[in-house]
């Protein structure tokens, strides 16, 4: 299995596309750290045209928050695509090229196989996930000033964190499912759409809790549990943005950030639903031609 | 011991196509020829033995264990037709890679690696990326991974297709290689006069079945031909054992012959057939069929089966 990891891994460094994409986040890190810098620098923290006391407080938390949930949000969504183009791939198109033949004629298993594929796409993209959470929040907290230093506790960051690196799992496990059953086109599509729909619910959702419509918030919450990203990400910020000791930290929810809350329960569904589709995936994929 | 055996293994697509209805054991040390047109079924009997393909029914052993098992692989070596290797290693990572997988102890890992780079003939250019290789030096490095873990059997998928006159002759010299070691290498081709003088053992396939099996040379012992030059024409009453006759060519006073008699034993007997009629008799050369005569008439015998049969 790990012979397979390893494969995957390197074969994943080796592409053009992973390096336009480390090139395009350092760009995309550029960008928004001078956002960050100018953000904070032009925002002065008081002045006669600007409203005082705790408006101007609860202003500066939802401004800060919104513009690092922006780029954890735009963070996950380059993750998203980087997870799912690189799983729908990884089999599929080892099947077309009949690559795959020299693979599984080795005295290993499909199971081992799948395994291997699963573990070194994961191990690549919850590294570049944590670097770019940790990147992102560095450049928000370090060169923001003060105006965009949000209250948020290395433990927070660490528990968010382990919540966001949930996401290109349960990605990867599904187009890891998809590229066994398809080929990769139709693959990609069927990923991209769960995903968008998946997005959309979660916006759904969100405007749901702000207008109080519960049919809304429970179609966000049917495509969650159908395709559990969005809920993920949206748990992800509740964990670094809200803190019991901090009584401004209703001000933080926003369209980048969550309103609702989804439960710890949705973390272990998540968790799940990545597990047994790997499995799923191995035994779909053990009955099958190639 | 038999080193493949199958028993009505059958592989076929939503009950179309594949090949059907296989039956064979082979034994070791012996170069095998599993011959047929392109389409024939060739390439989806060695994916099924080994596992790639889920058979539709029957069995099958490699080595004694049941195809599909992970045992069943552990002595194997397999280049295939449509040979494709990732493009971003090089030859050597590729071997390694490999030698990982066949667990190769570590310590003799290189050693064997640069013995099979020397055997496929790829010294010097093992370190090139395999995006840069022709299609003959990947052919090459197929070979060596094949070959790597000191298989006992080894199946080989239209082994010479991207190589040029030189490399062929290195893949025939390869496969007596092999066969002198003890191993057992079952070839797949539709490109018989290169197998010819390798193989010892043949089935012929043709539309997915399995038409005839067994040492080559024997396969048209059920026939057989000899020249004979003549002074006079031989006359239209023969005897009953000669199937069939044709003259190839006339010169002044020589005639020569085409006769085809039902068995090897008839030879003698049409000598003095047509001595004690008169006829003097300058040559008679019996006519060796070649893998091409035997597989034509093969699959020649299937089609007028087949006739038959619709009438």
């Amino acid at each position: 299995m790990w012979t397979i990891s390893k494969l995957t891994f390197k074969e994943m460094i080796s592409k053009r596309i992973f390096i336009i994409t480390i090139v395009m986040t350092l760009i995309f890190l550029a960008l928004y750290g001078t956002a960050i810098y100018f953000a904070g620098k032009d925002t002065p923290g008081g002045g006669a045209n600007m409203i005082q006391g705790p408006e101007l407080i609860l202003m500066q938390q939802f401004v800060a928050s919104q513009l690092l949930g922006v780029g954890l949000y735009f963070s996950s969504f380059i993750i998203a695509l980087l997870a799912i183009l690189s799983s729908v791939t990884s089999i599929s198109g080892e099947i077309s090229s009949h690559q795959i033949d020299t693979w599984l004629m080795r005295p290993i298993s499909r199971a081992q196989f799948v395994m291997g594929k699963f573990v070194g796409l994961s191990l690549l993209m919850i590294s570049y996930a944590v670097g770019l959470f940790f990147s992102i929040t560095a450049l928000h907290q370090g060169i923001g000033s003060e105006w965009m230093e949000l209250d948020i506790s290395l433990i927070q960051m660490l528990k968010a964190v382990s919540v966001f690196v949930i996401q290109p799992f349960v990605l990867i496990s599904f187009g890891l499912l998809v590229s066994t059953r398809m080929t990769t086109l139709n693959a990609g599509i069927v990923s991209i759409v769960l995903y968008g729909a998946a997005f959309i619910g979660g916006f759904i959702e969100q405007f749901g809790s702000l207008a109080e419509k519960t049919t809304l918030v429970n179609i966000g919450i049917i495509m969650s549990l159908i395709f559990p990203v969005d809920s993920i990400y949206r748990k992800m910020t509740v964990l670094l943005f809200d803190t019991t000791d901090n009584p401004l930290s209703f001000a933080q929810g926003g369209m980048f950030t969550s309103i609702s809350t989804p439960s710890n329960l949705m973390v272990w569904y998540a968790l799940l639903y990545g597990v047994l589709i790997v499995l799923f995936t191995i035994y779909r994929f053990n009955k099958r031609d190639v | 011991m038999n080193v493949i055996q199958t028993k009505s293994l059958t592989k076929t697509y939503n009950g179309k196509g594949g090949i059907s209805d296989v039956t064979l054991s082979i034994g070791e040390g012996i170069v095998y020829g599993f011959l047929g047109p392109n389409g024939s079924g060739k390439s989806t009997f060695v994916r099924t033995l080994l596992g790639l393909l889920q058979p539709t029914s029957g069995e099958g052993y490699i080595l004694g264990e049941p195809i599909g098992t992970i045992k069943s692989r552990e002595q194997v070596g397999y280049l295939p037709e449509l040979f494709r290797y990732p493009e971003w290693l090089t030859g050597k990572q590729l071997l390694q890679s490999h030698a990982e997988l066949c667990k190769i102890p570590v310590r003799s890992r290189n050693k064997r690696i640069e013995e099979v780079i020397e055997l496929v003939g790829m010294t010097g250019r093992e370190n090139g990326k395999i995006s840069g290789f022709s299609k003959g030096m990947s052919q090459r490095i197929g070979l060596a991974c094949a070959i790597l873990n000191d298989p006992k059997v080894v199946f080989l998928d239209e082994p010479t297709s991207a190589l040029d006159p030189i490399g062929r002759k290195d893949v025939r010299d390869l496969m007596v290689y092999l066969r002198d070691q003890g191993k057992t290498v079952f070839l797949n081709s539709h490109l018989l006069y290169e197998v010819e003088s390798v193989c010892d053992h043949v089935s012929i396939v043709h539309q997915g079945d399995m038409i005839v099996q067994g040492p080559w040379r024997e396969l048209l012992m059920t026939e057989t031909k000899v020249e004979v030059v003549t002074d006079l024409p031989i006359g239209t009453n023969l005897p009953a054992f000669v199937t069939q006759y044709q003259k190839v060519n006339e010169e002044l006073t020589r005639t020569r012959w085409e006769i085809q008699l039902e068995n090897e034993s008839d030879i003698p007997k049409i000598i003095q057939y047509l001595s004690t009629n008169g006829t003097a008799i300058y040559e008679v050369k019996p006519i060796i069929p070649h893998l091409e005569d035997v597989f034509l008439y093969w699959v020649n015998q299937k089609k007028e089966n087949a006739y038959v049969d619709n009438q």
